[in-house]
């Protein structure tokens, strides 16, 4: 297993830098100068060569990558060019980053407690009118945007969260948890209602294709009871590729939060990043998007060991 | 020998997809949609644009079945400018339609072009390269890698190597960047698949080249499952200009876009001006639904076998 592990890291690595490589060179794509578009109005040849030279600007493409990259590595996520001039990248996100990750994983509870027992009941129930009321309901509920569902929660909450809400929207989760969830719950039904039904479908699909398994039918016919064998065996093994599914969905919740974010202002990286994008603060753009992607990278390194873990036919020394 | 079956294949496809009911509504409601665009400028009631005053005493935005000062009639509602806001919802979707059909189509040629070379080169340096980017690609989310691509070139307006862009092609442009990844492994894997059937292994005895045989009797086979891929990836594609437009960084006011609509609309919702957000919302959710139904349907279409033991 340990080797297994270290391999898998090992190969993550060359993604990363790719990855790292794909941020760093947006800033290149930028049409025109990235200083001219910092200093904005102010257009002075003198002041550009200065900041040009300050930021590295000037040396050669791949010796600002690696400046850059060698930052990183330290912690140093750069200076914020104009959503709040001067300071570190690294503090903006350790002051939003907790918003989000709450979000994700309030929303994950949610769509999990929806999908899963609905996923089941829809296979044990396959093309009866549960099964086809609950997948025509999935799709519904892929269909709409999750933004679109805050506003109608907002519509439908309206008058009850002007009073429990007043002006502001956000409690940090130092100030309360009481009064944090309160404001979160309704951001979270929302991110995890769509992502619910993504869930559903697979915990369905998973949950047909181990009922068509020999081993089910071999259970059933030496005499186990039909439930045990749904709780033993068909569940818990169609729940394998469900937590694949599950972890390798991170990216969607992430990109979710910051639209989420967007509808019930929550102070959390995702409107960071939008923030920055109007402003054009690139090293903000280039952190936040560097740490969703590792993020995202990391886990999938987690889910594939938990997936080796959880299913023992897969050879921790396999070669993929 | 008789080396092609794609009659065969696109007949059974088009048998099977009648029987689907979601697929069929899923279809109508993608072909409602097109009229829409279609022919906004014939059914809109007024100028997407235009401001009309309203009567002494009330105050934008109007409800549904109200009149303006000059008597114009707001069928859905007016904006909080005095703009008619079933006409904006109509021009809203031409302009959500058409960019969707242009990433759509981008992110189509640059993803077959892709999947079909790596698919051919199967297990050489070529496809290793391709398919290693595109896994790399693939890790940053869809929604995340359009927004990084935006903050790169600026709202609005911009210019790439000298060249000039407007900002629809821009949008169309970053969409399709994001969703070619996506196309190019589904074409991999549908060329593998194809690669390994009969009629390739004969055409390559009858002394086919590869290109012949990628172009002409591989891809008729990858139709359908093509097709499939476009109608889900249309329903992500509305989402996500959808998305943009929401958070302000898509098609810009005063175009009409229903994302931008939909985005005006938040002011106005503790006051109850319902029609204003839910008028944009549901029309962008039922041109997700419709896609997302014909996609669904259509997969059923193309591997009924598969459907009915996993099903779908």
């Amino acid at each position: 297993m340990g080797v297994y592990i270290l391999k898998r890291l090992i190969l993550a690595i060359p993604t990363l830098i790719v990855a790292s490589i794909i941020i760093f060179l947006l800033v290149h794509i930028a049409p025109g100068d990235p200083v001219r578009v910092m200093l904005g109005p102010i257009q002075d040849q003198v002041l550009v060569e200065r900041l040009q030279q300050k930021l590295g600007l000037d040396l050669p493409l791949h010796e600002q990558y690696l400046t850059w990259l060698g930052n990183l590595l330290r912690g140093d996520l750069g200076i914020s060019i104009s959503v709040q001039r001067g300071a570190p990248v690294a503090e903006l996100i350790a002051e939003r980053y907790m918003v989000t990750l709450e979000l994700a994983l309030l929303a994950m509870t949610v769509a999990l407690l929806i999908a899963i027992p609905t996923g089941i009941l829809s296979a044990l129930r396959q093309n009866k009118l549960t099964d086809h009321i609950s997948r025509v309901v999935a799709l519904i509920g892929i269909s709409i945007p999750n933004f679109f569902v805050g506003i109608l929660l907002i519509l439908f909450f309206g008058v009850v969260l002007l009073k429990t809400w007043g002006a502001g929207g956000f409690v940090p989760i130092q100030e309360g948890l009481g009064a944090n969830l309160q404001r979160m719950i309704l951001p979270a039904i929302a991110l995890g209602t769509s992502y619910s039904a993504i869930v559903m479908r697979m915990m369905r699909s998973s949950m047909l294709d181990v009922m068509s398994k020999d081993y089910v039918r071999t259970a059933r016919a030496m005499g186990v009871k039909r439930w045990s064998v749904i709780r033993q065996d068909i569940v818990r093994n169609a729940l394998i590729p469900v937590v694949t599914v599950i972890g390798n969905s991170i990216g969607y919740l992430l990109g979710g939060s910051v639209v989420t974010e967007s509808v019930f202002r929550l102070p959390g990286i995702g409107n960071l990043v939008i923030n920055a994008v109007y402003r054009r603060d690139f090293p903000v753009i280039q952190a936040v998007v560097l740490i969703i992607v590792l993020l995202r990278i990391l886990v999938n390194l987690v889910v594939d060991l938990m997936y080796a873990k959880l299913d023992p036919r897969i050879q921790y020394t396999s070669s993929e | 020998m008789k080396l092609t079956r794609h009659r065969g294949v696109l007949e059974e496809f088009w048998k099977n997809f009648r029987k689907n009911k979601l697929a069929v509504a899923g279809g109508l409601i993608v072909l409602l949609f097109i009229c829409l665009a279609l022919f906004a400028p014939i059914l809109s009631t007024a100028n997407p644009v235009e401001q009309f005053k309203s009567p002494s005493g009330e105050r934008h935005p109007l409800p549904p079945i109200s009149r303006s000062d000059d008597g114009h009639l707001f069928l859905l509602g007016s904006d909080r400018y005095g703009r008619d806001i079933f006409s904006r919802a109509l021009f809203g979707t031409r302009s959500m339609l058409k960019l969707a059909v242009g990433a759509v189509g981008i992110s189509f040629i640059i993803g077959v072009a892709l999947g079909a070379v790596a698919g051919y080169n199967r297990s050489s340096w070529i496809d290793e390269l391709i398919m290693r980017f595109v896994d790399i690609l693939l890790s940053f989310p869809a929604l995340v890698l359009a927004i990084a691509l935006v903050g790169a070139l600026g709202l609005g307006e911009t210019v790439i190597f000298g060249l000039r862009f407007s900002n629809m092609f821009k949008i169309m442009l970053v969409i399709a960047i994001t969703y070619s990844p996506r196309f190019a492994r589904v074409m991999r894997s549908v060329v593998l698949q194809e690669m390994s059937e009969d009629y390739v292994a004969a055409a390559k005895v009858i002394g086919a080249s590869g290109t012949r045989i990628v172009v002409k009797e591989v891809f008729i086979n990858t139709i359908p499952p093509i097709m499939v891929q476009a109608s889900l990836m249309m329903a992500e594609t509305v989402l996500i200009s959808a998305s943009l437009s929401f958070l302000g960084l898509g098609l810009q006011p005063p175009q009409a876009s229903l994302g931008v609509m939909l985005n005006e609309a938040r002011d106005y919702l503790f006051q109850g001006s319902w029609w204003y957000a839910v008028v944009p919302g549901v029309f962008i959710s039922l041109a997700i639904l419709g896609f997302n139904f014909l996609g669904d349907g259509l997969r059923d279409s193309v591997d009924p076998r598969q459907a009915r033991r996993v099903g779908r």
